[in-house]
């Protein structure tokens, strides 16, 4: 019966270390509103949208690199970013502290204003 | 004001109008979870990882409106595969002819992907 | 297998165990009805081609569908199920989703895990926009609604409608919050543990988290 090559050493935490983090928990974010070509992991609707850091997840390859077989290094550090819902989506029904949150890589990131978060622009 | 979002691929679809849910689970026939296994296990080998996989569904362009979730997931396997080199259009061609003759599958069934991959 | 009423968490039958240690070119007990697709025989077809090139084996892709058919599912209603009767654990599985897994001997293999908490204040609802992202070694499969184009693209900005066709109501004053899980994290809901359960065992417990209520979409209730 075959099996592995080798047994695989899987991580013992769901974060990894981030030494480097430019943000920290609580900051005022903003996500960047640029649209490169090729493979991200940044949804279009957050794109612009300004947020809030709600925990560091750790530095990981670069997936816009991975997807072409490149390794993706140095890593970039990962963040979970929590954004109001009325912020996000110009005729958001539900009410005002409902919020979504997802991850967002720290080059896709810009410090933002003390300003309360309204969209700037239409939406993208 | 409605801008045309650049850059964005077909999988990209959070925020979309879109219909009703079909909220019952329909579960995965057997070929599905075979396949769900196949890339699985490619990914364990290192033969490919999730992030070229899923750049190659995003890849599909307006074929991934079309296809269903398996249907999208053996094709970005097969871009992959192709790709990287470790199989060619011939010899899937060739073990897809085998394959269709094991299932008696008949020869007029000519299929877009037949087509594409004879060419 | 279109069976609407099918079952994740229902055990399969043992008679339909069988054994393809030899054969599984041509398995002729495990196929769906009606002559295979273009995509079922490109997907052989590949499979085959790997096992010749030796970089993968028959056995490997079996033992896989085992563990995703046998294993993975009925993992996170154990692991929450702890969660509901050890509020120690609980904290941990919050802080750490992989490291508490471990603790229970359920090793997510590469899944970085979040749990997040529904408390009388705040409901979660998990979804992968992009893709279908989910915490397969815990939960094993996503259902079919979950990878729909309509669940990926409504649920992010109107989760309360789409809660509402999953038979889930929320009061306004609960904070609905969806989670994106569009990187490197994979998220599991803990949810409240309802009324009616004093001294339930983790056994039973884990009777009342189906995958629904730990995607979000519903919450547990004891049955009538």
């Amino acid at each position: 019966m075959a099996s592995s090559q080798q047994s695989v050493i899987y991580p013992a935490s769901t974060y990894t270390p981030a030494p480097a983090h430019r943000y920290n928990i609580g900051d005022r974010v903003r996500v960047k509103r640029a649209f490169p070509p090729g493979h991200q992991r940044t949804p279009h609707y957050i794109r612009g949208k300004q947020g809030m850091i709600e925990r560091i997840c750790g530095a990981f390859p670069n997936p816009e690199e991975l997807a072409y077989g490149f390794d993706g290094k140095p890593e970039k550090t990962l963040y979970r970013v929590r954004f109001p819902q009325k912020h996000v989506w110009p005729h958001y029904a539900g009410p005002s502290h409902d919020v979504i949150e997802m991850e967002i890589f720290e080059h896709w990131l810009e410090p933002a204003s003390h300003d309360d978060g309204a969209t700037h622009g239409g939406s993208s | 004001m409605t801008d045309t979002p650049l850059n964005k691929g077909p999988h990209d679809i959070g925020g979309e109008p879109a219909g009703p849910i079909d909220t019952i689970d329909h579960g995965m026939k057997f070929w599905e979870r075979q396949a769900n296994a196949l890339r699985s296990v490619a990914q364990a080998n290192k033969i490919t990882s999730t992030d070229e996989l899923r750049r190659a569904a995003e890849d599909l362009g307006d074929k991934y409106r079309d296809l269903q979730y398996f249907e999208i997931t053996t094709s970005a396997l097969r871009t992959v595969l192709l790709e990287k080199g470790i199989v060619t259009e011939q010899e899937l061609s060739k073990k897809m002819a085998e394959i269709r003759a094991r299932f008696n599958v008949p020869d007029e069934m000519e299929s877009p992907l037949k087509k594409k991959a004879s060419t | 297998m279109n069976d609407p009423k099918f079952d994740y968490y229902a055990r399969k039958n043992p008679e339909h165990e069988h054994d393809h240690a030899h054969d599984d070119h041509a398995p002729v007990n495990e196929h769906d009805h009606g002559p295979p697709s273009e995509y079922e025989i490109l997907s052989r077809a590949m499979q085959e081609l790997l096992e010749q090139k030796n970089l993968i084996t028959a056995e490997q892709v079996r033992k896989r569908m085992e563990l995703f058919e046998e294993e993975f599912p009925y993992r996170g209603s154990q692991v929450i199920a702890r969660a509901w009767v050890d509020p120690a654990f609980k904290q941990r599985l919050l802080a750490d989703g992989r490291a508490a897994c471990a603790e229970m001997g359920t090793v997510l293999e590469a899944e970085r895990l979040i749990a997040v908490e529904n408390t009388s204040e705040v409901h979660n609802v998990i979804v992968c926009t992009l893709c279908s992202c989910y915490p397969r070694a815990l939960l094993g499969m996503p259902p079919t609604w979950y990878k729909s184009r309509n669940y990926r693209s409504r649920v992010v900005f109107e989760p309360r409608t789409v809660l509402k066709e999953f038979g889930t109501v929320l009061p306004d004053q609960v904070t609905v919050r969806v989670h994106d899980s569009n990187a490197d994290m994979r998220y599991v809901v803990i949810p409240m543990r309802p009324q009616g359960t004093d001294g339930w065992s983790e056994e039973q417990l884990a009777t009342l988290l189906t995958r629904d209520t730990l995607v979000g979409v519903t919450v547990p209730h004891v049955p009538a």
